[in-house]
């Protein structure tokens, strides 16, 4: 962890129709540190993301030193929409029209972003053919590229089974390792985030809590962050 | 059936109208992948509705020519349209409805006022064995508009269609992208209203591209098999339409539907081997 922190947030709040979706939200992230953002739904966390990606307007301060990559939450499109996944890799990758062609240099850079979440396999396939589990990979391969030192994911395991959730999870860390990226894994499920983050952010509007996850996890305090909500104790998993 | 064909290539007056069906369908076939997949279909109906009222404006204000109103109009419209979106809750489609019904009303009022009710005809239908020179002028400057908005800006298009919030979070200012392509679309219909007939603009900016979908996996497929149908629909109906002596819009328009069912029923066949 390097001294200069790599996101800083002061005093951020977040309103819409006059009611605060944050509320004076404060922390620091230091490079190459993986934290989770918990808390139960409607408690702000993908508005949290929002405001740090700069998408939503916010009172107070964000300071962020590098570029952003960014996984969105199950994302909804439209599946009957032919795309291959080489192609939406390219929208972004080229700035020649995609539907005159994908450039050379295009294919291989989208190929090696693919290899690097293992799905250089579903380069040819459709895009709306995808589970939830593929669809999160080519994501992140996408959010990959431009090196970015921070990795804002939102709900990486909504969605996606088991095993995929594992290879995801595995894939980011292996971003934090090899290129000492930093992530924001924002979710509403402690199982899921408890063993591999270095700390968990605790958010109902307000921060309730911030620390070590296993210090933090306690009966007690899960109650009082989540209102009594016991679903968070499970999996939430849509097959 | 052939000398019918012949004709357009050596008669200058209807190699003129096969250039303006040519560059009609080229730019709807271009920017139908575009309104197809950012679910404007709606959209172009109701900017393509309000360009009578646009020209009955002009007509009774005595503009010079009415072409300035009705492009004028139509761009207000739709930029009306895209601000109401926004900035309230309304429903894209109610207002929509409510757009095109305004402007339908208030523009037939008008219309009937200043030039009696026939000419609705044309503007329904087009007129297209009366195109002439000016037309093949503005119908070639919309291709070209056409071409240059897919070739700057395509991928942007695109991405948004996908995913707003995604193309939002990749920095992407989508709302401006979003009223760049409402005005020209804008535009483009309204010229093409004016040569070609409201019905005809708007089934050549939807049908080529949702025929296309049928029997493409990728966007480039899509792309090149929309500007075909468009294309195989326009000179199919123009020649039909003369042949058998029909009006060529409605015909150019049958052409398209009929290949859109074609490639619904093919669909299951297609859908699997079609190339990239």
């Amino acid at each position: 962890m390097a001294d200069e922190p790599l996101l800083q947030l002061a005093n951020v709040t977040v309103e819409a129709g006059g009611k605060a979706l944050v509320r004076d939200v404060s922390f620091t992230l230091g490079r190459g540190e993986m934290i989770a953002l918990i808390g139960p739904n409607g408690a702000g966390k993908t508005t949290l993301l929002r405001a740090i990606l700069g998408t939503v307007r916010y009172r107070g301060k964000i300071a962020i030193g590098g570029r952003i990559g960014y996984v969105p939450q199950r994302l909804q499109y439209d599946r009957t929409l032919p795309m291959t996944v080489l192609e939406f890799m390219a929208l972004t990758l080229q700035s020649s029209p995609v539907v005159f062609g994908i450039r050379r240099a295009t294919r291989r850079r989208a190929l090696e972003l693919l290899e690097h979440v293992g799905a250089t396999r579903l380069a040819r396939s459709s895009l709306g053919g995808l589970s939830g589990g593929e669809l999160q990979r080519v994501m992140l391969a996408g959010a990959l590229h431009g090196a970015p030192e921070l990795l804002l994911l939102d709900e990486p395991a909504a969605g996606v089974d088991m095993e995929g959730e594992a290879t995801f999870l595995e894939l980011i860390h292996k971003q934090v390792h090899e290129r000492g990226a930093t992530v924001v894994l924002v979710s509403h499920d402690l199982s899921v985030v408890s063993d591999i983050t270095d700390r968990v952010i605790c958010l109902n509007v307000d921060l309730k809590c911030e620390g070590k996850a296993k210090d933090l996890l306690t009966a007690e305090r899960i109650a009082e962050v989540f209102g009594g909500h016991k679903a968070v104790y499970g999996h939430h998993h849509h097959h | 059936m052939i000398d019918v064909v012949i004709n357009y290539f050596t008669q200058p007056w209807q190699t003129t109208i096969l250039l303006c069906v040519v560059f009609a369908c080229l730019s709807s076939g271009v920017l139908s992948p575009i309104v197809v997949s950012s679910r404007m279909a709606f959209f172009s109906d109701a900017v393509a509705h309000s360009t009578l009222a646009g020209v009955a404006l002009g007509m009774l204000l005595g503009v010079g020519s009415p072409v300035t109103t009705m492009i004028a109009f139509a761009v207000i419209v739709a930029l009306l349209i895209a601000t109401l979106r926004q900035y309230t809750t309304l429903a894209l489609d109610t207002l929509l409805g409510v757009a095109m019904a305004g402007s339908l009303a208030f523009g037939v009022l008008i219309y009937e006022k200043v030039r009696g009710y026939s000419d609705l005809h044309s503007y329904l239908f087009g007129s297209v064995s009366l195109l002439g020179t000016e037309d093949l002028v503005f119908l070639a400057a919309n291709a070209v508009l056409a071409l240059l908005m897919v070739g700057l800006f395509a991928n942007k298009f695109l991405l948004v269609a996908v995913s707003r919030p995604l193309a939002q979070a990749r920095g992407l200012p989508v709302a401006r992208y979003e009223y760049l392509l409402i005005v020209v679309l804008g535009l483009v219909v309204a010229v093409g209203v004016r040569a070609v007939g409201l019905l005809l603009v708007n089934a050549l900016l939807i049908v080529p591209a949702a025929t296309s979908r049928n029997f493409s996996r990728s966007v480039a497929g899509m792309f090149w098999g929309s500007v075909a149908m468009a294309l195989t629909a326009g000179l199919a109906g123009l020649f039909l339409s003369d042949w058998l002596d029909f009006a060529a819009s409605p015909g150019i328009v049958a052409a398209a539907v009929i290949l859109f069912l074609v490639s619904q029923l093919l669909r299951p066949l297609l859908g699997h081997q079609a190339s990239e």
